[in-house]
């Protein structure tokens, strides 16, 4: 076995402070930067070993850059990514490679995320050649293993991709996330390609995945339901930001931010909508020019004077044990 | 703990490889061109083996005799046999066709995955620059150049040619890359922590196998006919005998009316491009990944 | 029930596909009715033939691969399916128009939107060029649409998702079509902007008196949109009636698990999210007796044997279910 990283083991697994994502955006005949896209602009959340945060917001909001920033596939433009007490800001491209082992990606597109000439079981063995995990021989147990946990069967070995349907597929994906026993997954948006009938499979795998391997998610959907059922804490990303971060229980049952509440409101119902529900008016203004002020002011029912020239921060409501944090002037 | 195990799917056991080949078989006029091409490999290959054609040098004849059962096609100028000549001839334009599709799209593959794979990178940068200024540079004057450079060399011809017909190749694959490298199955690989030259051998390079197929054989068959010119303009083929230094033989007789020579080699160059451009047409929609997919 | 007249009779419509694997029967004896005034949600999971029972009602479906095998499809009286291929064009747009789920595919990039809405209106309904460019406006005024007469001259891509999928809907509408087919039309869109057009479409279905048939995958939108609800599982009717009657009461089982399996916001999350164990069975390869008898927890043997027709369930309740063992 490889000696990983060691691990401050107090703490929380991740704690990732001020970080920033800025897209350059060039343009003119020399190719300058010409303006910055802020994908992801000044957001801190901490995770736990075994839990799951689930992130919320429009497309275009920044929740996969966050994602992939966090395990670094996009350069941070500044901030720290503490992970077990470590800054992955700061390493290079070849001290982050043992890191690599205890964080993993599993992608929404069933489709695109195999190698369409790779069969599964090469899939899945890549990693664990890689990191040089167990012998030659028992990697092969692992692979079969690892397939029974995602409740394929080791039959499947020697197909390719284009066998399956998008749900197996899926579940290959997780398999190979699962691949070097990582500490924690980033999911994006994991099941939103998928029928509901095998959506709801798929959840309840990674749910158990999370008990039973204590294993964090860091759980992006732009559906809210989803979110909920698999989340412990919930954040809500606007144009980069976050605008509320809470235990899950407390953001769907009392949404203190005016966004998260017209967001909610909006998720079209089974048992139907109460027919006084306020629909969010407007568009999600663009990245480059994002607003002053409170980022949401344009399409709030309840801004005031001081939202258009002050950006809220995060504060604590209702006492800092609750950990429910909102960023609005309301509070 | 398998309590959502799901069945199996159908076994549908063909690779992409399988339907693709099953798409091409249904072409008609596709498997009559692979007919054709083939029937001209087998004779090239009988040269190589030293089979037939052994006297393409000799002059077993005498001055301009019309064909006959001794001489297929008649003889040329000085009485050599134009049918072996011209059978010789293709085993140099294979030769020839080979060795330039082989390393143009070697090359093509390599540097434009590197430059695909690090678009926006300086190395991205150079190479689209170097690229710019070959093209900038007329084509038979790049060759000439290349054959005074390297004197002596038979290959001066092959070389100049490779190093024009890659850059086509480069910026297809360059694009293609570049949608690649998003896609997710590479992101995955990154998150594994492969390395980028592991990363563009293992999981971008295979899928632009369609690409490499269709540039190879557009290769193959710019090939044969730019041997046919340069050979002609005296900058070509050196030693021994091809289509091209037959047409240029052909020159003098054609002016006094003999026209076998100057037949021969072009119809049977014209046939084996045609054929094998039919080829790849039905090659290209067979890999289409739209239909393979 | 609706007391308008149906403007809509599909009579075991069946449309098949020739494909690798053999002919595949992507609808397979399918009939319903569509009066003037009501919007009808067409749902079931991924393949089950939405889109293709959609199309069928343009007489869109690709031929070849495509196939109508047989049926009729009477609208305003007329069965489209026996026309002349040559009278479709006139009926396409005046009198059913449909709108798709990715509107850049459907708006040509190279017109402003202005331009494209005014052929519609020029080729159907008449009207001179300062006449169409007139009533474009208003109708992109009317899916509120903000400064209509400025955005006529932009082009498809100068607008956000839910802005052209409203572009759509307008220019669906500007024809007064008696039928609205809209297929998947607010699955790319976020959830807000999702909210806000399906608010347009209602208020548009009222007032313009369009019949609307709703292809989705969502519950929630057919709870929120749809008087009526036709589920559909691999190319047949397995359920219809009334949305309400049938959320109150799914009788069949699959509408029954696909009601229990969506994830939905709740009060407090379940420890696990019921499943549909199992998945749908590949287009060729499909069971003898009901298609749903593998993955169903009610299957008794003679849903093997023979395929449940589907049947009103009788005692004045308007729905039609296809199961032997409804619950
Ligand atoms: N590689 C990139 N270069 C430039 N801009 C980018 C890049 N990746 C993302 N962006 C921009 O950053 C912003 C956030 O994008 P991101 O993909 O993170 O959003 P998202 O919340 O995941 O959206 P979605 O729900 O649509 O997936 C967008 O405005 C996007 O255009
Ligand atoms: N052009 C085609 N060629 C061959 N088969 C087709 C074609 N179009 C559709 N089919 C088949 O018809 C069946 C029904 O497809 P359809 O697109 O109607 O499904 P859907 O219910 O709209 O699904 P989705 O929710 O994914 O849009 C599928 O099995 C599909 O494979
Ligand atoms: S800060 Fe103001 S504008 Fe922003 S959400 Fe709160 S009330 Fe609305
Ligand atoms: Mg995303
Ligand atoms: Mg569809």
């Amino acid at each position: 076995m490889v000696t990983l990283p060691p691990g401050a083991g107090t703490g929380p697994l991740l704690d990732v402070r001020g970080l920033r994502t800025y897209f350059p955006v060039r343009g003119g005949l020399l190719h300058r930067v010409v303006a910055q896209v802020r994908a992801v602009d000044d957001v801190s959340f901490t995770l736990d070993q075994g839990t799951t945060l689930g992130l919320v917001g429009e497309s275009g909001c920044g929740k996969s850059t966050l994602g992939r920033t966090v395990l670094r596939l996009r350069p941070a433009t500044a901030g720290q990514i503490l992970f077990d007490g470590t800054d992955l800001a700061r390493l290079s491209p070849r001290e982050l490679e043992p890191w690599r082992r205890r964080m993993q990606l599993v992608f929404q597109d069933p489709y695109a995320s195999l190698s369409p000439r790779r069969t599964v079981g090469q899939t899945l063995r890549e990693p664990l050649d890689h990191h040089g995990i167990g012998t030659p021989t028992s990697r092969r147990d692992r692979v079969a293993e690892l397939l029974d946990v995602v409740g394929l069967s080791p039959a499947v070995l020697d197909r390719y991709p284009h066998e399956f349907s998008g749900g197996q597929r899926q579940r290959v994906g997780i398999a190979r996330a699962l691949a070097v026993d990582p500490d924690l997954i980033v999911a994006d948006e994991p099941v939103s390609a998928l029928d509901v009938s095998v959506q709801s499979q798929v959840l309840n795998l990674i749910r158990r995945l999370q008990v039973e391997r204590g294993i964090a998610f860091l759980f992006i959907s732009h559906d809210l339901a989803v979110v909920q059922h698999v989340s412990d804490q919930v954040g809500v990303m606007y144009l980069g930001r976050l605008v509320e971060l809470g235990p899950a229980r407390r953001v769907y049952s009392t949404p203190r931010h005016p966004y998260t509440q017209a967001l909610l409101a909006a998720v079209p119902r089974v048992e139907g909508s109460p027919a006084d529900r306020v629909l969010l008016q407007g568009e999600v203004p663009s990245p480059l020019r994002p607003p002053p002020g409170c980022a949401f002011h344009a399409r709030c029912p309840r801004v005031m004077e001081v939202c258009r020239h002050e950006a809220p921060v995060l504060k604590d409501v209702d006492g800092p044990g609750a950990g429910h944090r909102v960023a609005c002037h309301l509070y | 703990m398998n309590a959502t195990a799901l069945p199996l799917p159908a076994p549908r056991r063909d690779s992409l490889g399988a339907r693709a080949v099953r798409q091409f078989r249904r072409d008609r006029t596709g498997m009559v061109a692979l007919a054709v091409v083939l029937g001209y490999l087998a004779a090239a290959a009988g040269v190589w083996f030293g089979w037939w054609a052994t006297d393409w040098g000799a002059l077993t004849g005498t001055k301009w005799e019309p064909a006959s059962a001794a001489h297929w096609f008649g003889t040329n100028i000085i009485g050599q046999d134009i049918f072996a000549r011209a059978i010789y001839s293709t085993s140099v334009a294979f030769e020839v066709g080979l060795v330039v599709a082989l390393a143009a799209t070697a090359l093509g593959a390599a540097l434009g995955a590197a430059a695909g794979y690090f678009a926006g990178s300086w190395l991205d940068e150079v190479l689209l620059w170097f690229m710019g200024v070959l093209e900038a540079i007329p084509f038979y004057l790049f060759v000439a150049a290349v054959a005074f450079a390297l004197q002596d060399s038979p290959w001066a011809m092959q070389v100049g040619m490779i190093a024009t017909f890659w850059i086509g190749t480069a910026r297809l694959v360059r694009g293609e890359v570049m949608k690649l490298r998003g896609i997710e199955y590479v992101e995955a690989a990154r998150a594994i922590g492969l390395p980028s030259p592991v990363i563009i051998a293992r999981h971008v390079l295979p899928n632009t196998t369609h690409i490499l197929l269709v540039q190879a054989s557009i290769a193959f068959v710019g090939a044969i006919k730019t041997e046919v010119i340069l050979s002609f303009l005296g900058i070509g083929i050196r030693d021994g005998v091809s289509w091209g230094l037959m047409i240029e033989e052909s020159t003098k007789e054609v002016l006094a009316g003999f026209y076998n020579n100057f037949l021969a080699a072009s119809l049977l160059m014209f046939g084996l491009v045609m054929a094998f451009n039919t080829f790849a047409d039905a090659l290209q929609d067979a890999l289409d990944p739209r239909k393979v997919g | 029930m609706a007391a308008a007249p149906p403007v809509l009779r599909v009579r075991n419509l069946t449309v098949e596909f020739a494909t690798d694997a053999g002919i595949v029967r992507a609808v397979d004896d399918v009939s319903f009715d569509v009066a003037g005034d009501e919007t009808v949600a067409l749902v079931g999971e991924s393949g089950c033939g939405k889109t293709v029972t959609g199309l069928s009602l343009l007489r869109l479906v690709p031929e070849p691969p495509g196939r109508y095998a047989g049926g009729s499809i009477e609208l305003a009286g007329r069965d489209l399916l026996a026309l002349p291929g040559e009278a479709l064009p006139a009926i396409r747009g005046r009198d059913v128009a449909m709108i798709f789920q990715e509107p850049m595919t459907a708006l040509n990039p190279v017109f402003t939107i202005g331009t494209q809405m005014a052929d519609v209106l020029r080729q159907h309904r008449g009207l001179s060029r300062s006449k169409a460019r007139a009533e474009a406006a208003a109708m992109l005024a009317a899916v509120n649409i903000p400064d209509p007469d400025r955005r006529l001259d932009d082009y498809p891509h100068q607008l956000s998702g839910g802005m052209r999928q409203r572009v759509m809907i307008a220019m669906a509408l500007s024809c007064r079509p008696r039928l609205l087919v809209a297929d998947e039309p607010t699955t790319a869109l976020d959830v807000t902007t999702q909210a806000q057009v399906l608010a347009e479409f209602r208020r548009l279905q009222q007032e313009f008196r369009t019949a609307v048939i709703l292809v989705t995958h969502d519950l929630g939108v057919v709870a929120e949109t749809c008087t009526r609800a036709i589920v559909m599982y691999c190319g047949s009717i397995v359920e219809s009636g009334p949305t309400a009657e049938l959320f109150r009461h799914p009788r069949h089982p699959y509408t029954r698990g696909l009601l229990e399996s969506v994830p939905r916001v709740r009060a407090e999350r379940l420890p696990e999210l019921p499943v549909i164990p199992g998945r749908v069975p590949d287009p060729g390869r499909l069971p003898a007796g009901c298609r749903f008898a593998d993955r169903c927890s009610r299957v008794q043997s003679r849903c093997r044997d023979a395929r449940p027709p589907l049947q009103p369930v009788g005692a004045g309740v308007p729905v039609s279910v296809a199961c032997f063992n409804p619950w």
